[in-house]
């Protein structure tokens, strides 16, 4: 409507509103009655659905005054603040399909009072099930944009928080909130993720996973480039270091970035434990990922090439655990880690009673089985078995997967050429890795380009009085 | 005209001047420098250390003068012709220097781990590891020529294995050979330093060029004083005659390292040294890379993969032990003349151009 200002009769317009209201009454959950005792009746519609019904019950009918002329001393008497008078149908319709209700008068339809009354039916904020910790903050985001930006809000009182909205999608319309603090975040990638956001062309947002692969730098990369996480304390916390937290209405996981490696393999536990804890464990951590990802494809490369590396003691076991196995390294292992893929996808499609029963199934059975019938070594089903117990160390989920995809390219590489194999692949990794940005910025930093500040914060932790520098520095834009 | 953000911060040519220093070279240098200097090879090892620092600042002088790369200056003190010529001098030293590193490295492996490995096979997966390093962009260079120093360095603690055998009494009497026989020993050690001439192409895109210098020669100290280290140990763990019976006597420090769960220590060895490896051979070729695409107009990456199938082939035609010999020989003796000689003259001659400019600018 704004491009036609000269278009000012209104009674043109009038007719419109009845058309929203007759193409919107094709739906079986829209009401509409009349509402008044004389000629000015009063024409109430909503979607019955959308509403809460409370609302029209105790908050507006009851105050509307039926004996009135004009809508807006119909309507002066209501107890509900942020009444929208609209002259535009399309403003309607669009208000009406998100939880309004629309009050016209007969006669005079040139204009309509919106009254916000959606009814907010949602999860009560729960205990975080992905990212659990015995210790700190134990609520998690639910699927309601409002009650997340609460959790936030509350945790930061202050006037620097900026909330941005958008609207994507053209079935879903989904709203799509850009958090940050002014004056620590970076303009820059504030104003390149709206950018990127309302570039957005698709039909439907479910989920905040969407728009993390939508809006990256790099799509052809295993690599997740933004957290997501479905901790309030933890996106508060990074606000404060000068990232910047996408949410979206209806995922109960909020994305926040730009985020490097190193932060990947961050809890929120690594801040609640005391430093030197917190630095073991994710020292821990960093080697579990090293070993889930080379154990393997070493195991292949040493069997098939260089036995003469392992000390004669070892290759003993190695060579009795293996005797009788009528496979070659290389395929027991690619085997061996499907199943285990296998039994991690059946683990996650099926309910939490069964799920138990398959791990039973899954590692006891048909690991002894194989072991006791000469398919396996039983090295390497402890190999294999450790190294996914090492992958789901990674405190983001994401994480985890990749860690378990990048291993089948090492272990066909170690099949190729050896140990030399495992080392070209580990080359492949680090370039991989140097070449993505997030928003810009280097994906391995603080590791490179080296941060010595940050440093303090990245393969360990030190203690908070150290940290007094935000590790994400202010940049002059 | 550069784009800021492709620029590195000065620190970062400590990592890429080391890089390049040490390299191939470092896992059997020993022979050669203790087969003319015995047990004073620890003082060619110094000498051509210093020397390499004089040719470092006569670079940095050149450039912080001229404030473009070598292209830049060639053109601009000889002309067009002239100028592209002495370019591609240059273009072919790098190339065949990033062969004759990774053919060196092939040689170790054949040597040490894979007497029967294709050769073909690992220089294509190779070829492609390089071509996405330097596809990657200058900031993916130093970024593995960084962690190309950080990664390996747990290596330098296996020097305490040998320790326990060694016999520091070797090292006496101090000098004892002619200064012949050191000035021959400085020459052979210059090989291993060499290699930053890439710095002549990769100036432009340093932050503060002038706080470079003091770091380049930071990582040449580093750099002699590990050889140094290696030479001392060396000295004191093998006998003249032993040595100059071992190729690769660093790797073969290596085998009498014992760990629990690991019998021949130098297999890991030899497989880190692929990262260790890898951004040197990077550097030579980006530098011929980015010097060809320059005087050609011609887009780098084709450039790349263009090299990167001579290094192939090149590879594959140098066949034994021998010729492979043979060309570094060729190669360290073309180099010591390009750094010591060529370099200083080039100096000189800009110095001279820029004086005679400013004279007729004055008149």
């Amino acid at each position: 409507m704004k491009k036609f200002p000269f278009q000012k009769s209104n009674h043109s317009l009038a007719p419109q509103f009845d058309e929203v209201i007759q193409q919107l009454k094709e739906s079986k959950d829209f009401t509409i009655f009349m509402f008044g005792i004389e000629h000015d009746t009063l024409c109430i519609s909503y979607f019955n659905t959308l509403i809460d019904t409370d609302i029209l019950h105790r908050d507006l009918l009851p105050y509307l005054n039926k004996s009135s002329s004009t809508l807006e001393a119909a309507v002066s008497a209501l107890p509900i603040e942020n009444l929208l008078f609209t002259q535009k149908p399309a403003d309607m319709q669009k208000h009406l399909l998100t939880g309004y209700i629309s009050i016209t008068m007969e006669g005079k339809k040139d204009q309509a009072v919106l009254v916000k009354a959606d009814s907010q039916k949602s999860r009560t904020v729960s205990l975080p099930e992905v990212e659990f910790s015995v210790i700190g903050p134990k609520e998690s985001l639910v699927e309601s944009l409002d009650t997340n930006l609460n959790l936030i809000r509350k945790r930061l009182p202050i006037q620097e928080l900026k909330v941005e909205e958008l609207t994507v999608g053209k079935l879903s319309k989904s709203r799509v909130a850009v958090l940050h603090i002014d004056g620590i975040c970076n303009k820059k990638n504030v104003s390149t993720v709206i950018q990127r956001i309302s570039n957005l062309d698709v039909k439907q947002i479910i989920d905040s996973s969407y728009i993390s692969q939508m809006i990256v730098d790099k799509k052809n990369t295993p690599f997740p480039q933004f957290i997501d996480t479905e901790r309030p304390d933890r996106l508060a916390a990074v606000l404060g270091e000068g990232k910047l937290v996408i949410l979206v209405d209806g995922a109960p996981h909020g994305l926040l970035g730009p985020a490097t490696l190193v932060e990947f393999f961050t809890a929120s536990e690594d801040y609640f434990l005391n430093w030197t804890m917190a630095s073991f464990f994710r020292l821990v951590r960093f080697f579990a990922v090293l070993f889930s990802i080379l154990i393997t494809p070493i195991y292949v490369a040493i069997l098939t090439y260089h036995y003469e590396l392992l000390p004669k003691n070892l290759i003993n076991t190695l060579v009795i655990s293996r005797s009788g196995i009528p496979f070659p390294p290389i395929l027991e292992a690619l085997v061996l880690e499907l199943v285990i893929e296998l039994l991690r996808e059946a683990g996650a499609r099926l309910p939490t009673k069964v799920g138990q029963t398959i791990g039973i199934v899954g590692g006891i059975v048909i690991g002894t089985a194989s072991v006791e019938a000469g398919l396996t070594s039983n090295v390497l089903l402890i190999i294999v078995a450790l190294s996914a117990l090492a992958s789901f160390t990674t405190p983001v989920y994401q994480m985890g997967n990749t860690i378990r995809l990048i291993r089948f390219p090492f272990l066909l590489m170690a099949y190729y050429i050896g140990i030399l194999g495992v080392a070209i692949s580990f080359c492949f990794m680090l370039i991989h890795l140097l070449r993505i940005t997030t928003l810009g910025r280097p994906y391995l930093e603080p590791l490179y380009p080296p941060k010595l500040h940050s440093l303090k914060d990245s393969l360990i932790r030190l203690p908070f009085s150290l940290l007094s520098k935000r590790p994400a520095p202010k940049q002059k834009d | 005209m550069i784009n800021k953000n492709e620029q590195i911060s000065p620190f970062l040519v400590f990592f890429l001047v080391l890089k390049v220093q040490i390299g191939v070279g470092v896992l059997g240098f020993q022979r050669l420098i203790i087969k003319s200097a015995g047990n004073d090879a620890w003082i060619a090892v110094i000498a051509a250390g210093l020397l390499f620092s004089i040719v470092i600042w006569c670079m940095f002088t050149l450039l912080n003068s001229q404030k473009q790369d070598l292209m830049g200056i060639h053109t601009q003190l000889f002309g067009k012709v002239l100028g592209g010529f002495l370019n591609m001098i240059w273009i072919t030293y790098w190339l065949l220097m990033g062969i004759a590193v990774y053919r060196a490295y092939v040689e170790v492996v054949q040597a040490w781990m894979f007497p029967q490995i294709n050769v073909m096979t690992f220089s294509i997966v190779f070829a492609l590891l390089i071509y996405y390093t330097v596809s990657g962009g200058f900031q993916v260079l130093t970024g593995i020529c960084f962690l190309g120093v950080i990664i390996p360095s747990y290596l330098i603690l296996t020097i305490f294995f040998p320790l326990e055998y060694t016999e520091f009494r070797n090292l006496l009497p101090v000098w004892n050979h002619s200064y012949k026989e050191i000035a021959l020993a400085t020459r052979d050690m210059s090989l291993s330093y060499m290699g930053f001439s890439t710095l002549l192409m990769f100036y432009p895109l340093i932050k503060h060029q002038k706080k470079a210098n003091k770091w380049a020669q930071l990582a040449n100290i580093l750099s002699i004083l590990s050889y140094l280290l290696l030479t001392i140990v060396s000295i004191g763990f093998y006998s003249e005659n032993q040595i100059s019976r071992y190729v690769w006597a660093t790797l073969s420090f290596w085998s009498i390292v014992e760990v629990p769960f690991i019998e021949r220590f130098e297999y890991i060895g030899i497989a880190t040294w692929v990262i260790f490896i890898l951004p040197n051979i990077c550097l030579f070729i980006w530098a011929a890379t980015k010097g060809t695409s320059v005087l050609f107009k011609v887009e780098p990456n084709r450039i790349s993969i263009l090299f990167l199938v001579i290094l192939i082939v090149m590879s594959l035609a140098l066949k034994d032990r021998e010729t492979v010999n043979t060309f570094q020989d060729y190669m360290s003796y073309v180099g010591f003349i390009l750094y010591t000689v060529y370099i200083p003259i080039l100096l000189c001659l800009s110095y001279i151009m820029s004086k005679i400019r400013k004279k007729t600018h004055e008149n």
